[in-house]
């Protein structure tokens, strides 16, 4: 069969030329990608542990103050909140973060000993703590880290508490998680008779009514019953709670950064290439090629450049978020998991990212006089 | 009575805001199946009057007919490079990075047809040339009589009505150049098409059946 020449195989070509070149803007584009993939899919991993943990508890609502970092809810409000007719079962509970050792930090939760939230766990060793006492119960994952199993101590803020049971979470948050009475959270805390909030069962939904109008018109009956509160919806919570935007803002913040340079670099390639092949774009022109097909070449070159870029960064980015899933630092807030959704994301990104950075170095390539052109030295 | 192939009217083209005049009035008309040397020294204007009469650039003032309707205006320039002029350079501005074969298909991808087609049409183009055994060498493993063979190859791709070569022997020595100049003229011959060479080489000028002269931007004979 004769050779044949395609528009998209002299497009490759021409990238071949100035291998090394090509290699290194490939890495740029590559790490940019790479970047965005590992941070936003570190953020939406995070999110999507924070659904897991109100939906493998059964938590229907969340009822908190406007202010999810700030823990003033009053626990006194627990009675007027249970007696709401909608509500099955509310339960106070506190949230935070504490580092457990210099390198281990991990989600610390505060609950009573009969909280329905216990439901969702299962223990591997030992069983539930007491109120009133300085007990605890670990994940398994952060007791890995920790290196400590049932009877041990753990100190927590200059206090010793003794471990009584370690549990297997259904997410990455519990099984990195800690897990101590709530009465010994708010002494530690120095936040005594407050939490961050309540979790609530609901009674099931009248028949006729949809589960979306009766979920909304519990949530209107307890803001109703607590005036100053809100109560959000589990999953709204789970991906609108300020830890989950803040990932988010990071993780796009950094990932934009990234994503700029890695534009920057292509275009770079593009108007050095572009430049170096004055002639023979002038040769092009005068053979009869229209402006627009010298222009489409030029973006061709600098769209491959992005496909290519965009495959090694989710590579990269894969691998990436294997690595961080592992680490003790961050294995309790992330599981490496991924959608096709936000690898077909990245690959679109990286692909106009291509677009983009090709537009100028195409445009000034084809609008070039074939006479000016052809007399380039 | 049939008009002329080509037509150039009062064609002027002057650089640098008019203190370079390369062609100061030049008319000419040249029929269909026409061989034409343009002979004249260096910065005669010769080149200059072959670019405007490929459309490769456009006159200061006058104007350039092809088949009665104006270049430029009436037809778009990029169309007429791509379907009815075919180029030759003295230095075949050859693509570096692309075989014998594929060197000939560039043109083609410019007005579409099917990747097989074009193909198949490169190697009849470069087995009518001669170079049989060249089809998958780069432009660098080329001598320089079979670079200009594959630049001929390359200009007639698309089956174009007028042949346009600068200084198409420039680079090559004597035995290659009379094998190009063969080579041109029997083409011109068996296809009835328009050839127009520019040289400096007396011979090939005066084996013209037409001889242009060009001095200082203007038609001596």
């Amino acid at each position: 069969m004769v050779h044949q020449l395609s528009f998209a195989g002299f497009a490759c070509k021409n990238l071949l030329r100035r291998r090394l070149r090509t290699l290194l803007t490939l890495c740029g584009i590559g790490m940019a990608i790479g970047a965005f993939v590992a941070l936003v899919g570190f953020s939406r991993s995070f999110e999507h542990e924070w659904e897991r943990l109100y939906s493998s508890s059964g938590t229907d609502i969340a009822v908190v103050d406007k202010n999810f970092m700030n823990t003033s809810v009053n626990e006194s409000l627990t009675p007027k909140l249970r007696a709401v007719p909608v509500v099955a079962q509310a339960e106070p509970m506190i949230f935070n973060i504490m580092d457990i050792t210099p390198d281990v930090n991990a989600l610390i939760f505060g609950w009573h000993q009969d909280s329905y939230e216990f439901d969702s766990l299962t223990f591997t060793s030992g069983g539930r703590f007491q109120d009133g006492k300085p007990e605890i119960i670990l994940g398994e994952l952060l007791a890995r880290n920790l290196n400590k199993k049932v009877g041990d101590t753990v100190q927590l803020q200059g206090s010793t508490f003794t471990i009584t049971g370690i549990f297997h979470g259904g997410t990455a948050l519990e099984a990195g998680a800690l897990i101590l009475p709530i009465d010994q959270l708010q002494i530690l805390s120095s936040l005594q008779g407050k939490v961050s909030g309540f979790h609530v069962r609901l009674r099931p939904a009248p028949p006729g009514e949809s589960p979306e109008h009766y979920l909304r018109r519990a949530q209107a009956e307890i803001e109703a019953a607590l005036p100053g509160l809100n109560a959000q919806a589990a999953a709204d919570r789970a991906s609108n709670n300020q830890f989950v935007g803040l990932a988010h803002a990071v993780a796009w913040g950094t990932s934009c950064i990234a994503l700029l340079m890695g534009i920057l670099g292509i275009a770079n390639t593009m108007a050095m290439s572009v430049f170096e092949r004055t002639r023979e774009i002038g040769i092009l022109r005068a053979i009869g090629w229209k402006t627009w097909r010298v222009m489409m070449l030029i973006q061709v070159e600098a769209i491959v450049l992005g496909f290519v870029g965009g495959v090694l960064g989710i590579a990269f980015g894969i691998g990436g978020l294997h690595v961080l899933a592992t680490l003790p630092q961050t294995a309790s807030v992330i599981s490496a998991s991924f959608t096709w959704l936000h690898l077909v994301e990245a690959l679109v990104i990286s692909v106009l990212s291509g677009l983009i950075a090709g537009a100028y170095p195409a445009w000034r390539g084809s609008h070039l006089s074939p006479v000016e052109a052809l007399r380039h030295d | 009575m049939t008009s002329p192939q080509l037509e150039v009217r009062n064609l002027r083209k002057s650089y640098d805001d008019g203190r370079i005049e390369a062609l100061r009035g030049v008319s000419l008309a040249i029929d269909a199946g026409e061989y034409i040397a343009i002979s004249g020294a260096s910065g005669s204007g010769k080149s200059t009057l072959l670019q405007l009469l490929g459309g490769l650039d456009v006159p200061t003032s006058g104007e350039v007919l092809f088949e009665g309707a104006t270049l430029g205006t009436t037809i778009n320039l990029d169309e007429y490079r791509a379907h009815r002029i075919g180029f030759i350079f003295q230095a075949f501005y050859l693509l570096p990075t692309l075989r014998a074969i594929e060197n000939v298909q560039v043109p083609m991808l410019a007005v579409g047809g099917s990747a097989n087609h074009r193909a198949e049409r490169a190697k009849a183009l470069l087995l009518e040339l001669g170079l049989e055994h060249r089809l998958y060498q780069y432009p660098n493993e080329l001598s320089a009589g079979e670079r200009q063979r594959v630049a001929i190859a390359r200009a007639l791709a698309n089956e174009p009505s007028i042949l346009l070569a600068d200084e198409p022997t420039g680079n090559l020595d004597s035995v290659n150049s009379a094998r190009i100049i063969e080579i041109l003229t029997g083409i011109q011959k068996t296809h009835g098409m328009t050839l127009i060479i520019v040289t400096h080489e007396n011979d090939i000028a005066h084996a013209a059946p037409r001889h242009i002269r060009i001095r200082d931007g203007r038609i001596e004979a």
